[in-house]
């Protein structure tokens, strides 16, 4: 088993609502390998859609 | 009177105010659970170097384990005693691990807590500290098998809880080091202690903490009072004992053969800094539509209820506030009803 670190931006669409954005991170981590520890560090409004926010996930993750 | 479930989070590497040091959240979490009658914290609150306490009130439950409890995967069950294990990274020099292993001893003789056993890593650790990002700690290990080996050995001799103690790099004199000393910055190691005690509980799904064992630092006469706890001995060791000795079983739901003397079901509120919202806990909480207390409580990050719009979050100034909001919650009283301007009742229409 080997860690990584992971620091990216996703995108949370206003059709996801916030009791599902949970799930909604999760289904987007596990892509990239099993979830040791995750927080959303930060959200913006996105500026190209007022439908949309920006979530920026720092994680550790197993491969 | 009745108790009100709560679970009590302050993220860890993020430099709260109010417990983002030395186990400096423990009288807090004190509070919390006499308004609540139960609380469930994690080990960062409580542990304070050399210095931490029981509380029959308090439930001990590492971050990961405590995110399955808030996601209703597990219960909670009370027991008198854990029969307590330690891993020990093979990368501590001699004379620290003699240190640690007096800790232990000393646990047992005056504490009459039940520290079993104690195995040795095939491998170093080797922590690599994310030294990056100044909002938040973090960081890896790069031989996490060798840890999870290390805990199913100490799990097959009968261990029932664990306790890692895992080398950190001598930064004794690094900026980020003397700025939490100091009472300024983010503690730098916390995030990496999170990685292991987690993996720990991930896989091995038993009580775990996790105390650094560090090279002993110079006197600072500029020290902030909040980390002081960790200046005190030679070995953090001590809380993470005292933490464990009775910290709870967890029991895989469903489950109908165990016990359990705390089901997620009975959950009711999540106390967590303002801003801090973006926790797993905090998320699975809002999941089930429980009470989130958000305080005011100075820290690195944003993820505020500005972007959340949860309606069941109740906003307060301090934790001495957020104590009067869980006794209200606990006692079934309105909070409305002691806020003025109190408005009239409203009617609403049958064609609505």
């Amino acid at each position: 088993m080997k860690l990584i670190k992971v620091d990216f931006c996703l995108d949370w669409p206003g059709s996801i609502e916030v009791i599902n954005l949970r799930k909604y991170v999760i289904r987007n981590l596990i892509k990239k390998g099993e979830v040791i520890r995750w927080s959303i560090i930060d959200i913006q409004n996105s500026k190209e859609s007022y439908d949309i926010k920006k979530l920026r996930i720092n994680a550790v993750l197993a491969n | 009177m009745k108790k009100s479930p709560t679970i009590f989070v302050v993220p860890t590497g993020i430099g709260c105010e109010i417990g983002g040091f030395a186990g400096d959240a423990l009288p807090t979490a004190k509070l919390l659970a006499s308004a609540s009658g139960c609380l469930i914290t994690h080990p960062n609150v409580m542990n304070g170097g050399a210095l931490s306490e029981k509380d029959r009130n308090i439930f001990y439950v590492e971050g990961y384990s405590l995110d399955r409890f808030a996601r209703g995967e597990i219960g909670l069950k009370s027991v008198k005693q854990q029969k307590i294990g330690i891993i020990f990274d093979s990368g501590i020099e001699h004379k620290i691990l003699i240190r640690h292993l007096q800790v232990a001893d000393a646990c047992v003789a005056t504490l009459g807590i039940n520290v079993d056993s104690y195995v040795l890593t095939k491998k170093p650790l080797s922590i690599l500290i994310d030294s990056d990002n100044s909002k938040i700690s973090g960081g890896i290990i790069e031989n996490p098998d060798t840890l999870i080996e290390a805990g199913t050995t100490l799990i097959e001799k009968g261990v029932t809880a664990i306790a890692i103690v895992a080398k950190f790099p001598d930064d004794s004199g690094s900026e980020g080091t003397n700025s939490y000393r100091e009472g300024k910055g983010v503690d730098p190691i916390s995030g990496v202690e999170a990685v292991i005690s987690h993996l720990i509980s991930k896989f091995l799904k038993v009580p775990c903490a996790h105390a650094p064992a560090l090279t002993p630092l110079d006197l600072n006469e500029r020290l902030d009072p909040r980390a002081a706890s960790e200046e005190i001995g030679y070995t953090f060791l001590p809380s993470v004992l005292i933490g464990l000795s009775n910290a709870p079983d967890l029991i895989e739901l469903p489950n109908k053969n165990e016990l359990i003397t705390l089901h997620p079901n009975q959950l009711e509120s999540i106390v967590v800094p303002h801003g801090a919202l973006g926790g797993e806990a905090v998320l699975a909480c809002v999941e089930r539509g429980l009470n989130i207390i958000s305080v005011k409580n100075q820290h690195t990050l944003k993820v505020t209820n500005q972007f959340l719009k949860y309606p069941n979050l109740i906003e307060v100034n301090n934790y001495l506030e957020a104590a009067g909001i869980i006794l209200s919650i606990k006692k079934g009283i309105n909070l409305t009803s002691i806020q003025r301007p109190l408005k009239r009742i409203q009617e609403i229409s049958l064609n609505d």
